[in-house]
């Protein structure tokens, strides 16, 4: 008799579990940020064969007994309810049973009294994606910011790393984490303010460097390290925090000045070029080529700022590097032109492959984040044409991207529904350019993003963990000296 | 025996259950805005008095100017701010908000402690707490400017101890629902409506399908307000910022007297005079500004008297103060009593602490 007692006090403790109020998904439908039946919107997109269950929910407020059929190769497998939330060994059975096919879906539900139906497609790729995205999760701070974390997710599973975080740097800011082609033994990352500098990690052995001389208008910002490992081109910028008065546009960023550089991480020194520190030009956001011999980056011609934001327009150009002593060349080379185009580049990336050139076009300027008229635009760089992307872009801002390490997959981070908060997107890019509807990043729990207030900044692909974790960079922060560059 | 000490257990344990509860409902009596801001920030009272630490009567009152601000109920804003003069920036800052929503901002000015501009605009950077930081945006909501609106919103949300404050949300829902933005809004209203029993019910009556009449006429009162153009400022250009409001509306009232207040407090009589229509709007605080610019450059004329509506006894009262001044050598000790609540004496006798 007690022990009857204790257990059905147990059930009732246990009750209020069982038993929440379901997740309101409304407002939902035209105009508002859930604009598909399904939520996040997996219809028809392409996905490769090793990533995580694709769990989502019927946006629906009206909808009742939803039922939803995955069927692929002869075989069903059906889920009831408004969430569908995939075991993730059932799911890996499956993507074996579909066998790098197409999966066909259908949908159905009441609501109002009339039924629905929808028959979709997941496509399945044969081409692997890097197992593993590095990204910091930012509120939007507007120059002020608290419990920022770089975290590595591994995208055949829902395994989160903290790599670096407030915890262990007494809340400091860190700027993003980024690999060299997609390898998890070549990265770096910024710690900024006391104790900190650039982190670079070869191979696992991490050093902290203070990567400012005199002669540079500011410590290094954006850049890239070069494939060999040894050598790093950077941007230096005074950059300048403004508003605009109009209410969707919200933040602006511009460089009132900007040049390159070069560290040569083995010589400890960086070093400054004529044609990339011209005060008559800007000059940003500099990448390597995939082989290493050329180094693109966005260049304009200087303006006074802000009065002329809307005329600053930045072209992509490319100048040689000389791999053996570190030397950028010139005079520039013009690969797209803001002129020509009147528009601006932003955040070029090669793909490691060689084959393909990944950058941002927005309408002015340099900070496309809150431009909803920023796009990506692919370069075939073995003929120099422009792909149609209009199967990746969205209307809102559409930015800061990196290639698999074989140059089959991106990512990029984009602002479509809500228009505040970056999401990471994946879209696979054929060898004929046809490029693919991106699907976001899947999370375990599909209403993950609706409670999500933070950005996924600058979403990079690794095809290997890298080598620590907080606990590790609290370490460098406090115990490593910085290590200087003449 | 065994069965006495076990009555006597029950007795003490219910003895120190009732002193604990009457304990908490003699704190919940005594700070019942502690209570509401704690709701409002996503927090249980336990967790708040963990986080910021037990109330004093002065944080208690503060609490409330920020609830009530919320709430929109102004006149308990000003009524609750009279309690006591805080001489404290976020304490000032909701008094001059609500003096200037019950439209007599100008006219009390002067009557209690201004810490220059800060009392009308908390600043917001990497230096400021995240206390103000949080409070900065309720004057640029009222004015009608969404992007500062809703920046400080967001950094309320980010400072708030559960990232996830309800009294941040609304705010962010609201002004994403003035301009327009309902993806945006949509998201925060999602939040709400699955947050407390209030937030719900709230959230629900934003969706632009249940708006009341009342509603509708509040969210076209705030777009009246909003800027018809886009230029870009810097995060502290205020000034910049109140004349591009004025110059999409220039009925913005609020916008007019902040404008003008900013003017005075930062001691900018030539900014003043340049932002200062005498047909738009009148003050005796704006009469005492314009006779400390007519007098320094030589413009004292009846015509000019006229055409800024300066009274002839804020005109003799001038002179009394400009001859007290000049006899006792600049010394104010022998004009604050009878003229220390004027723009006069601020203008001459007010220095900046910047610590405070």
């Amino acid at each position: 008799m007690k022990r009857n007692k204790l257990l059905l006090l147990a059930m009732l403790a246990g009750l209020p579990l069982s038993c929440g109020r379901p997740y309101d998904v409304r407002p939902a439908g035209p105009g508002t940020d859930r604009d598909s039946f399904i939520f996040p919107d997996y219809t028809d997109v392409t996905l490769p064969i090793n990533i995580a269950p694709l769990n989502f929910y019927y946006t629906d407020p009206e909808g009742k007994e939803f039922t939803t059929h995955f069927l692929a190769n002869g075989k069903t497998l059906s889920f009831k309810g408004r969430e569908v939330v995939w075991k993730e060994k059932v799911w890996r059975e499956w993507l074996a049973v579909a066998a790098g096919g197409d999966i066909t879906v259908e949908s159905a539900w009441s609501s109002g009294g009339t039924h629905q139906f929808h028959r979709w497609t997941l496509h399945l790729s044969h081409d692997r994606i890097d197992p593993y995205l590095t990204y910091r999760l930012i509120e939007p701070g507007f120059e002020v910011w608290d419990d920022l974390e770089i975290v590595e997710r591994h995208l055949e599973s829902f395994d989160t790393r903290v790599i670096s975080d407030y915890r262990h740097t007494e809340n400091k800011c860190m700027n993003c984490h980024i690999h060299s082609q997609g390898r998890g033994d070549l990265s770096m990352f910024y710690l900024r303010g006391e104790g900190g500098g650039a982190i670079l990690n070869r191979g696992g052995e991490l050093r902290k460097l203070t990567l400012k001389n005199d002669t540079m208008i500011s410590p290094t910002v954006y850049g890239e390290i070069h494939p060999g490992g040894r050598f790093g081109v950077f941007s230096t910028n005074i950059i300048v925090p403004a508003m605009h008065s109009e209410g969707g546009r919200r933040m602006e960023v511009f460089d009132t000045a900007s040049d390159l550089c070069v560290a040569d991480f083995d010589g400890k020194r960086l070093l400054t070029f004529p044609e990339t520190s011209r005060e008559d030009v800007f000059e940003t956001f500099p990448v390597f080529s995939a082989d290493g011999e050329f180094v693109y980056y966005c260049a304009a011609p200087a303006h006074p700022l802000p009065a002329d934001l809307y005329q600053t327009m930045y072209s992509l150009v490319r100048v040689p590097f000389d791999t053996a002593t570190g030397t950028l060349g010139g005079p520039a080379d013009t690969v797209w032109s803001a002129t020509r185009r009147a528009a601006s580049v932003c955040h070029p990336k090669t793909s490691p492959d060689g084959r393909w050139l990944l950058f941002t076009v927005a309408g002015y300027g340099t900070f496309p984040i809150n431009h909803s008229e920023c796009d990506l635009c692919l370069m075939d760089l073995s003929d120099g044409s422009i792909l149609d992307m209009r199967a990746v872009n969205a209307e809102k801002s559409d930015t800061y991207h990196s290639w698999s390490s074989d140059g089959t997959w991106f990512v990029f981070a984009s602002k479509r529904g809500d228009g505040l908060y970056g999401k990471p997107y994946f879209s696979h890019v054929a060898p004929d350019g046809t490029v693919t509807k991106p699907f976001l990043l899947p999370q375990k729990n599909p209403h993950y993003y609706d409670t999500m207030l933070r950005s996924f900044n600058v979403p990079d692909l690794g095809n290997a963990p890298v080598g620590f974790d907080a606990a590790t960079i609290g370490k460098v922060w406090k115990e490593m000296p910085a290590e200087s560059f003449e | 025996m065994a069965c006495r000490g076990k009555q006597w257990l029950w007795i003490a344990l219910a003895v120190v259950l009732l002193a604990a509860g009457a304990s908490q409902c003699v704190f919940l009596l005594r700070h019942p805005y502690f209570r509401k801001y704690a709701a409002q920030n996503g927090i249980s009272l336990r967790e708040a008095r963990e986080v910021w630490g037990k109330p004093d009567r002065d944080a208690e009152q503060i609490l409330g100017l920020i609830v009530e601000a919320g709430e929109e109920n102004w006149q308990k804003v000003a009524d609750l701010a009279t309690r006591k003069d805080l001489h404290n920036e976020v304490g000032t800052y909701y008094y001059n908000l609500a003096n200037a929503m019950l439209g007599r901002l100008p006219d009390r000015l002067m009557d209690y402690y201004q810490p220059f501009e800060r009392g009308l605009f908390l600043p917001v950077g990497p230096s400021s707490t995240p206390f103000k930081i949080a409070c900065a945006g309720d004057v640029w909501f009222q004015l009608g400017y969404m992007p500062l609106a809703e920046r400080d919103a967001m950094l309320g949300l980010l400072f708030s101890p559960e990232h996830n404050g309800s009294r941040y949300l609304r705010r962010l829902a609201e002004a994403n629902l003035v301009t327009g933005e309902y993806e945006a809004a949509a998201k925060y209203l999602r939040m709400l409506l699955n947050g407390s029993q209030e937030d719900r019910q709230w959230a629900r009556s934003r969706f632009p399908e249940n708006w009341s009449p009342q509603y509708q006429l509040r969210i076209a009162e705030k777009r009246n307000l909003m800027p018809q153009f886009d230029l870009v400022h810097g995060m502290d250009q205020t000034p910049i910022i109140l004349r591009i409001l004025l110059s999409a509306n220039q009925t913005n009232r609020l916008a007019l007297d902040y404008l003008l207040c900013y003017d005075l407090l930062t001691k900018d009589i030539d900014a003043f005079v340049g932002d200062f229509d005498p047909g738009l709007t009148r003050s005796q605080l704006y009469e005492e500004a314009m006779l400390i610019f007519l007098a320094a450059k030589g413009g004292m004329s009846a015509e000019n008297l006229a055409h800024y509506h300066i009274s002839e006894a804020c005109f003799q009262r001038f002179n009394r103060f400009v001859t007290i001044y000049k006899r006792d050598g600049g010394s104010g000790r022998n004009l604050t009593a009878e003229f220390g609540k004027s723009y006069w004496y601020y203008y001459y006798y007010a220095v900046k602490n910047e610590t405070k």
